[in-house]
């Protein structure tokens, strides 16, 4: 293995998420910083709690300036045998899902001691981009997340809507009956989040509201559920861009058949001999 | 503007070098393939269409979605029903589909980023048609909706890596780049951050057949015997990698050799890769003999002769005459086939031969008359020569200037694809 040099080195990750891994005061110590928007409600959700029981000791006391979490890692003290060592590294790598993950362990909390009790529980509000949040509320039988999308772009709206759509269509198969619900509604907001200030009501923006029941949360589920529900936009994205790439593939497919029939239609042009008066062939170069 | 980092996209024919501005390595490195649904040998150039009949529901295929890129693709080859594409055929976009499906996997599944929050720097290599700009620019902008787009050209993405040696002290975009990558090596003149397209020369002596003339002279000392068939050309190319370098004088160098063998001779141990079987090989006089067939041609090719710095003076004379001296003291090593130790001492050696016996034979031509104040000539080589490009790109995207040197999303839906045609220098002190 070759010796630890130092480092300085940033990359990003879905929904502005910044981080910066560097090596400020020794080789062997790496500090690991994450900035996100929505730090402070995260932290409201008991994110700190999460990340505490996931890092631990790791956890630095002193937050590098510009980034809300920082993690210091002593590469003396990392396990050495390759399994252990890749878990490690793993769980490092999932620093963003596990902050991400604190409002939704809440809500599956509050589902299980409003079972007995009933009522509502608090709507948790999760501003993860700049015009786009989500919504988190659980309820005596069920948890429900809400989306809010918006499309800059008219194609990708068109694309959204319909994509959604098949979305809620897709349950309908008989495969995939025990998926969350999901219900997809454009401009006006979903009754759950409908009283909350500042809503934008304009075409562009579109809602989408998983359902999820006691046995999408069962402790043996628990964290796929929530690491899926959160790149939700991501994928939505990605799909939308494959299949923009998709059409337009089929596009210019078209274009150069269309062209061949054009290069068919050309008319020949008549190739006469043409002579002098004297009898030699001119030649057009 | 914006706080998040740049993304730096270096697409080459062999590998694709990505990553974020500010950094001083690029993120990921793996190879410009694409793996899709079709066999590489069926030519048709008609996407699959969904097949299944009936209702709306069922039909959903994921004939949009069923690819693999770099690595992923490489290990796919050999699945039944893909076949590997290579999208980039001598530094150019060949095929504008495969592409655009493989920026989307970049994007989204390597650096994990929403394309929509960033500025994105591409690069194109010299003598890139400008209809090629104007593809990018439509895919990135209609595709990706990003918000912004620089694209630079290689070269001149190379003169500013060189920036980071410390020998270096005007930022200036005048000089020759040497670019030697796995396939081919080019020479280009660039004055002022615009490549002087006319005078560009190409030598068909690469990485790849350094590897082989490694491999050549190992098989004729007999060393290779003991290498198991299916390796010996990954053995010269480390061998190659690790142990070559450039001598000064070829005959002392294999006097030295013979006369201390032990002190020169390395070994190169290896191991199966299936039966885990352990061999060695003794590494001699190939260490110095090959990157010497950038400076002696004949020993490898028979039909290329022309050593490299004849052709770097050569590039030059062809140049315009009022940038020549920039040229010759700015000359930029870029690509992985330029790392070799004393590399650039030696190039600057035997250029710097060439010119001054012309200056001698000029001024003995004027009968001593006119005497010239000499030319400068300089080799820089640093230590980001590997992924230069990548690193200038880097380099330049962290700078303020970019963002207003960048066209937007708002005018590009002003002006359309072919606002791309036209872009706009900067960075540069002089």
């Amino acid at each position: 293995m070759s010796e630890p040099g130092s480092l300085d080195v940033v990359f990003v990750d879905y929904d502005n998420v910044r981080f910066h891994l560097s090596t400020p005061e020794r080789k062997t110590v790496l500090l690991l910083s994450m900035n996100i928007r929505c730090w402070d409600e995260l932290v409201q959700y008991g994110a700190l709690d999460i990340l505490k029981r996931e890092y631990g000791a790791l956890l630095s006391s002193q937050t590098e300036p510009d980034y809300n979490v920082s993690l210091e890692i002593d590469l003396e003290q990392v396990p050495t045998d390759p399994e252990s060592r890749e878990a490690f590294v793993t769980s490092l790598a999932l620093l963003k899902r596990n902050a991400l993950a604190a409002p939704f362990e809440r809500g599956f909390a509050t589902q299980k001691e409003l079972d007995s009790s009933g009522g509502q529980g608090e709507l948790m509000q999760i501003h993860y981009r700049d015009e786009e949040a989500m919504y988190i509320q659980a309820a005596p039988d069920r948890v429900t997340v809400i989306f809010s999308t918006v499309f800059r772009e008219e194609t990708d709206r068109i694309f959204g809507k319909v994509f959604l759509q098949e979305f809620v269509d897709a349950r309908r198969q008989p495969s995939i009956q025990n998926a969350p619900q999901v219900l997809y509604s454009n401009r006006d907001p979903p009754l759950e989040i409908r009283h909350v200030p500042g809503l934008r009501n304009s075409e562009d923006i579109g809602y989408v509201t998983f359902v999820l029941f006691p046995r999408h949360f069962a402790p043996a589920v628990a964290s796929t559920t929530i690491s899926h529900i959160q790149l939700f936009r991501d994928y939505l994205h990605y799909h939308i861009k494959c299949s923009k790439a998709y059409m337009h593939s089929r596009m210019r497919y078209r274009v150069t058949e269309f062209q061949k029939v054009l290069n068919r239609a050309k008319t020949e042009v008549a190739t006469t001999e043409r002579k002098t008066a004297s009898g030699r062939t001119m030649v057009s170069r | 503007m914006s706080v998040l980092a740049p993304i730096i996209c270096d697409n080459g024919t062999g590998y694709s070098k990505v990553g974020f501005a500010g950094n001083s390595d690029p993120s990921f490195v793996f190879p410009t393939a694409i793996a899709t649904r079709g066999s590489a040998s069926q030519n048709s150039r008609a996407p699959a269409v969904p097949t299944k009949p009936g209702h709306l529901a069922s039909k959903r295929g994921v004939e949009d979605l069923d690819f693999f890129i770099g690595d992923e693709a490489l290990a796919n080859a050999k699945t039944p029903g893909y076949g590997v594409h290579y999208p980039i055929r001598h530094g150019m976009i060949d095929n504008w589909d495969h592409m655009e499906r493989y920026w989307e996997q970049t994007i989204f599944k390597y650096l994990r980023a929403e394309p929509e929050d960033h500025y994105f720097l591409l690069t194109e290599p010299p003598l890139n048609p400008p209809e090629n700009r104007e593809q990018t620019a439509e895919i990135f902008f209609e595709s990706f909706n990003i918000k912004g787009l620089y694209i630079a050209v290689q070269a001149v993405l190379a003169l500013a890596a060189s920036w980071s040696s410390n020998r270096v002290t005007d930022r200036t975009l005048t000089g020759t780049v040497i670019d030697s990558g796995d396939g081919v090596t080019h020479v280009i003149p660039c004055a002022e951050g615009y490549v002087i397209g006319s005078a560009i020369k190409h030598i068909p002596i690469a990485g790849r057949d350094i590897s082989q003339f490694v491999l050549n002279l190992m098989r004729e000392r007999g060393e290779m015997a003991a290498v198991p068939p299916e390796d010996q050309l990954r053995v010269a190319s480390k061998v190659k990698e690790n142990y070559s370098y450039v001598c000064q004088d070829i005959v002392r160098e294999f006097r030295k050799y013979d006369e201390e063998p032990l002190k020169y001779f390395e070994r190169y141990e290896g191991e199966h890769s299936v039966t885990g079987r352990k061999y060695g090989v003794d590494v001699g006089y190939e260490r110095f003999l090959a990157p010497e067939i950038f400076f002696n041609p004949e020993i490898y090719s028979s039909d290329f002769l022309t050593p490299l710095p004849q052709i770097v003076d050569d590039v030059i004379q062809q140049s315009p005459i009022d940038v020549r001296r920039g040229l010759y003291k700015n000359i930029v090593l870029s690509g992985g086939s330029t790392m070799f130790q004393h590399f650039g001492n030696r190039l600057k050696r035997d250029l710097k031969q060439i010119v001054d016996r012309r200056l001698d034979a000029s001024s003995v031509a004027s009968g001593s008359v006119l005497k010239s104040s000499g030319v400068e000539v300089d080799v820089i080589s640093h230590k980001r020569q590997r992924y230069a490009v990548w690193f200038g790109g880097s380099l330049l995207a962290s700078l303020p200037d970019f963002y207003t040197s960048c066209h937007t999303k708002a005018q590009y839906d002003e002006v359309g694809p072919s606002i791309c045609r036209r872009y706009q220098i900067f960075g540069s002190s002089t």
